[in-house]
């Protein structure tokens, strides 16, 4: 029996720590946490660590330690299909007991949602707090993360405010809106390079290539006249941007 | 258009002194009316930088009128719902021989006679102003008085206050014939129909001589082409305009201060350099004569960025984003032509401001609206006559 199989049955009465650590990494701080010696790195500190569960009394300092995440608490003593994993989460937002949240596996997936049940925070100098997650008992061993604020996902599509046309910029080099351009057109332009000269747009670090058909049509638009008698912007050297001093003939 | 127009005046061009005639004609109640055949500052005054220079003029009566000129800036400024990025920053002219100093020093002598704020700077000194000028340069004149302002946004304001007073501007419409019958002009035949009046002025640019022979005068007007660069838009780096001792003297024909080499001297290369609002330098220029082509070319291109390292080294590093040219309405002195011609009663010029259109608009404005009103000016335009080339 491994120390996973170990873990999972211990786990039935009480929270026990789950090591799925398996990297030959020089970093030993979770031999340092467990004041049980369960977990040993010894002398070769790139040596995965040895784990024993039978000595694991699951206070969690492992879980804030580990600073590869790679350690959580599983406690499936509550039964009813359900189990609780313990996870260190280190964002600065707040963690409600009682809220949702999004279980995440190994590779971030979502696997579904989760009840915060319990928050704690372990060290006292250290920031991360530990979130006692109750999911499906089938995902124990899957969960490796979560995403608190199950509301925000919903909440962020309601926050994702139509752009309002005052801020859709025509001409990104100089900074001037769609709504500034009609107003210039409305000034009563009948050249494009008049309004290009008093609007700037087109008169930036690109020299028109994103907005001069913009601003075009809407000149177009507004003297109905065709995409011909409009034109467009004259075009002169050095059509994209050079060096001075490569047009002075310093350098080759 | 089928209808019939008229107006009291018609000022052809919608340039920066057809502009400005139209302003100060407005403000005396005339009903004016321009007709631009394409767009406003679509010619000279769309392709110029925005140096208000008094320290470049060429002394005598036009220095004098550059100087009632830029005393009509601030008021107008004021007056005008555009912000036309008026900035009396001052200007220096560097010197890179010591016969060029020389020369800048007696000139600021006579200037400061004329009543301008000059002063000679020492290397030392120029330091201050402009740091990281090129060790190359021996020293400098700073003139106070000097201004900058942006060009098509002073025209834009220009021609907006007016047609807030009442100015009709009719774009797109070009002049085919003027009509004149017993010696007096009445009748201004465009592309979108006749205009009845018994005013025309001329401020047609390099347009002019056309515009002349509708009249059978001869306005001697050659387009001169200037070329600048525009680099890509920076922090404050230039707090003044600054140009080259060659650049007053391919301007106002000065044989002491003329560039050295003979492309230079083809080419009419002078330094300047000036940054805008928007943050970008425009540096020039030429001084050419090559019929309407207001194509920029490699070599002038080359030698303009070439001449500017020279004068300012560290503007190697900026990016080039575009360079353009501009044709000025050039006459056989280089100084406008204002008045009326003999014969054709209701005719008027405003033109020949070569690249002093935009300093010299406003006084241009007030002097030729006081002559087409009242008949006469507050300040003598004889030297500037037509027949002072005969």
């Amino acid at each position: 029996m491994d120390d996973l199989d170990q873990a999972w049955e211990r786990a039935v009465d009480r929270a026990v720590a789950v090591v799925a650590c398996r990297e030959r990494i020089p970093c030993n701080p979770c031999e340092d946490a467990c004041r049980k010696g369960a977990i040993v790195v010894g002398e070769d500190i790139c040596a995965p660590p040895r784990y024993d569960p039978g000595r694991c009394d699951g206070c969690g300092n492992c879980v804030a330690m580990c600073p590869g995440m790679a350690v959580f608490l599983l406690d499936r003593s509550g039964g009813g299909g359900k189990a609780r994993i313990t996870l260190p989460y280190e964002m600065q937002d707040a963690v409600e007991e009682g809220e949702e949240a999004w279980a995440l596996d190994g590779a971030g997936e979502t696997l579904g949602k989760g009840k915060i049940v319990k928050t704690a925070k372990m060290l006292k100098k250290d920031a991360t707090i530990l979130v006692t997650l109750e999911v499906p008992e089938e995902w124990s061993l899957k969960v490796r993360g979560l995403r608190v604020r199950v509301m925000s996902l919903e909440a962020l599509q309601e926050l994702e405010v139509p752009l309002q046309e005052e801020d859709r910029l025509m001409c990104r080099c100089e900074e001037v809106s769609s709504e500034k351009a009609r107003a210039y057109v409305k000034m009563g332009f009948y050249s494009l390079g008049a309004l290009r000269r008093f609007s700037r747009i087109g008169l930036g670090y690109c020299q028109g290539r994103f907005c001069q058909t913009m601003l075009a049509s809407e000149l177009q638009a507004a003297t109905s006249r065709t995409p011909e008698d409009v034109g467009t912007f004259r075009v002169r050297p050095p059509v994209r941007p050079v060096k001075l001093s490569r047009l002075g003939g310093e350098d080759d | 258009m089928t209808d019939v127009l008229s107006s009291e005046v018609v000022v052809i061009g919608g340039g920066v002194i057809g502009a400005a005639t139209a302003y100060f004609l407005c403000k005396e109640g005339a009903e004016v009316m321009i007709v631009e055949a394409d767009d406003l500052s679509s010619g000279a005054s769309g392709a110029c930088d925005g140096f208000v220079s008094l320290q470049t003029k060429q002394l005598g009566d036009y220095l004098e009128m550059a100087r009632e000129s830029a005393q009509l800036f601030p008021p107008i400024v004021e007056d005008l719902e555009v912000d036309v990025e008026y900035n009396r920053c001052g200007g220096l002219m560097l010197a890179r021989t010591a016969d060029q100093l020389k020369e800048l020093k007696a000139r600021a002598k006579k200037l400061m006679a004329a009543g301008l704020e000059v002063e000679i700077l020492s290397p030392s000194e120029l330091k201050e102003r402009l740091p990281e000028v090129s060790k190359d340069v021996k020293g400098a004149s700073f003139c106070a008085d000097d201004s900058q302002v942006n060009p098509y946004k002073f025209t834009l304001g220009l021609a907006q206050k007016a047609q807030e007073m009442g100015a009709i501007i009719l774009k797109g419409c070009k002049v085919e014939n003027i009509v004149v019958t017993n010696n007096r002009v009445r009748e201004v035949d465009t592309s979108v129909g006749s205009i009845h009046s018994r005013r025309v002025i001329c401020a047609a640019g390099t347009g002019s001589n056309q515009i002349g022979k509708m009249i059978i005068v001869d306005i001697p007007i050659l387009p001169q082409r200037g070329q600048i660069l525009v680099t890509e838009s920076r922090e404050r780096l230039l707090d003044c305009i600054v140009s080259g001792a060659e650049y007053l003297g391919t301007k106002a024909n000065l044989a002491e201060l003329m560039p050295d080499g003979e492309e230079a001297l083809k080419l009419g290369l002078g330094f300047t350099a000036e940054q805008t609002a928007s943050g970008n330098i425009l540096i020039g220029s030429t001084r050419e004569f090559v019929g309407f082509d207001n194509n920029t070319t490699p070599d002038a291109i080359n030698a303009i960025a070439k001449n500017a390292i020279d004068f300012l080294p560290w503007i190697k590093d900026l990016d080039v984003i575009r360079s353009f040219a501009g044709l000025r309405p050039y006459s056989p002195d280089g100084l406008p032509i204002l008045g009326m011609v003999k014969g054709v009663k209701g005719f008027y010029m405003a033109t020949g401001h070569a690249g002093d259109g935009i300093s010299l608009a406003p006084i241009t404005g007030k002097l030729i609206s006081e002559l087409v009103l009242d008949g006469e000016t507050s300040m003598d335009i004889e030297p500037f006559s037509l027949y002072r080339f005969k």
